[in-house]
């Protein structure tokens, strides 16, 4: 492999997340390598989704440490919002400002957070509306647009900061089967672009067509984790085979 | 002799029977109670233009009309500002402002209109202005004579008493439309600030650009009402001796003994303001739904 040569852009040391008695995320290591795409899957309830959210705090960790384009993520507001920036992010719920139209949900954080004047974020808004094929929904509310649609906007939502890194939680949960193919096509098109992504999914089509590396998440622990082909094809553990005996029949 | 075809027979009356019907739906859909109101707004008018003790009553209470409007959107425009500091604090994650809040908010809750009216009226406002003044003289002691004397110059005279009675209904309502405020707050799904947070915008810029206009939106029917509501109770101002429509109606039918008079034209004028402000209320409503879902 030749991630070694690659920097590390984000990397996730013992990580634990306890919810009350509920140990969500269970000593979990993990480093991204820029252009990397990590997949993680598994079982509702493992965890794959807190550990995400812990890469951008929107859940504070336990304990444990992500560390960040080499700086230390912590609970300093100014730096989290710093990086945050930095870190797009993509719900199952999609999660758009339901008061703003599609192109002011692009362009708030924009100007806002990176104070772009008008006319540049429209530009970038622009820019990314096409990329992900929506372009003549600019001026549509959310409310008034597919769910595929709407995630789309999400993602070109996040891409309009020019993130290093973007964080998928389940972004096809939510969408009516005909709706996944053109998110993920999206999504495909990013990692052929070299976007780092780390993506919670249960699309396996998906994840065995984009990763470069896949994890098999349970309990909280990382039980595995290899290239698709060889996770697919030739899984280590037992409850690694169990899962996607199950998922595959559906 | 031609027989009636039977067929036509049974269409006919099935067709009677669906007029019928249809004239019943009509008829159950049609809002009685607006128009009964509207009959005992036209008698009053009608009473008030040929009655000369009617007239007498109208042209005295109605010069309390615009005490009643004044105080009302005075201390309404107060109370939303403090209620939506409240109802920001209420949901707020510093214990101490969270605590503060729900303070205020149940203290007021629990205590009868009328009474919080006397109270803040009658002791609060005359506590503050003795502290103030208190003050003043001790600053004017330590040398500070310019804001010293002017402090020390506070005087309970110098607080009438519509002062005081939109202090009151300020503070009172304040408390109310916080908690109106504080659902709107809640009724803004979390992650609308996880997806502002995620993007870079700190806690306070979320709040402003994502979470306060979709809540304030979502509260503004609620927000009419209370202002329907405040005008109503404004009329327990009149204990301050305060000459809103109520005070003055209460006078005249003290001395004259014409109280079928006044307080029938009080009524009306009460029941004409707040069916044409619930009347706007609606309109907004219906303009801001569609969007706003």
């Amino acid at each position: 492999m030749d991630s070694s040569r690659l920097p590390v852009l984000i990397e996730v040391k013992n990580l634990h997340k306890w919810f009350g008695d509920l140990h969500a995320v269970d000593d979990v290591n993990l480093s991204i390598s820029q252009g990397k795409v990590v997949v993680i899957i598994g079982p509702s309830g493992s965890g794959k989704s807190t550990l995400l959210r812990c890469m951008n705090y929107l859940e504070t960790p336990t304990s444990g440490e992500v560390w960040f384009m080499g700086e230390k993520l912590t609970t300093d507001q100014k730096d989290l919002n710093r990086h945050r920036a930095e870190i797009g992010m993509v719900f199952q719920s999609f999660n758009l400002y339901a008061h703003l139209t599609v192109m002011e949900n692009i362009t708030l954080a924009q100007r806002v957070v990176k104070k772009t004047n008008k006319k540049e974020a429209d530009a970038i808004a622009m820019e990314q509306l096409h990329k992900v094929g929506i372009a003549d929904k600019a001026d549509k509310l959310p409310s008034q647009i597919s769910g595929g649609q709407q995630q789309r906007a999400a993602i070109a939502r996040a891409l309009a900061m020019t993130p290093k890194l973007m964080l998928f939680d389940e972004p096809t949960s939510a969408l009516d089967p005909e709706m996944i193919k053109e998110v993920l096509d999206v999504m495909l098109l990013l990692a052929k672009e070299g976007i780092t992504m780390a993506i919670v999914t249960h699309e396996m089509g998906f994840a065995n067509a984009a990763a470069d590396e896949v994890i098999f998440m349970d309990y909280g622990r990382i039980v595995e984790r290899n290239t698709p082909e060889d996770l697919f094809n030739n899984p280590q553990s037992d409850r690694t085979r169990l899962f996607l005996s199950q998922i595959l029949q559906k | 002799m031609a027989l009636q075809n039977p067929a036509t027979a049974t269409s006919k009356v099935a067709l009677k029977e669906l007029t019928k019907q249809r004239l019943r739906t009509r008829l159950a859909s049609f809002p009685w109670w607006l128009a009964a109101i509207g009959l005992i707004i036209a008698t009053t008018l009608y009473l008030i233009a040929k009655s000369p003790s009617f007239n007498e009553a109208f042209s005295t209470i109605r010069a309390g009309i615009g005490v009643t409007l004044t105080i009302t959107l005075i201390s309404y425009s107060i109370s939303l500002i403090i209620g939506l500091v409240t109802g920001l604090g209420r949901v707020s994650k510093n214990i101490g402002s969270q605590n503060i809040a729900t303070f205020y908010v149940e203290t007021m809750r629990g205590i009868p209109m009328l009474v919080s009216i006397f109270f803040i009226a009658l002791v609060l406002v005359p506590g503050a202005v003795d502290l103030v003044g208190q003050l003043g003289t001790k600053l004017s002691g330590l040398g500070l004579t310019g804001i010293g004397n002017m402090l020390a110059a506070a005087n309970n005279r110098a607080v009438s008493m519509s002062l005081r009675a939109i202090i009151a209904l300020s503070i009172t309502y304040g408390a109310y439309s916080a908690e109106i405020f504080r659902a709107g707050f809640q009724s803004v799904p979390v992650g609308q600030m996880e997806a502002a947070r995620s993007q870079g915008l700190s806690h306070g810029q979320a709040m402003r650009h994502v979470i306060l206009p979709q809540a304030i939106r979502n509260v503004l029917p609620a927000i009419g009402n209370d202002f329907i509501a405040m005008l109503k109770d404004s009329s327990l101002v009149s204990v301050l001796a305060v000459r809103d429509v109520t005070q003055i109606a209460r006078l005249y039918a003290g001395h004259s003994f014409r109280f079928p008079e006044a307080y029938t034209t009080l009524s009306v004028m009460y029941l004409t303001m707040t069916l044409m402000l619930s009347m706007v209320v609606k309109l907004i409503e219906k303009r801001i739904s569609p969007n706003g879902q």
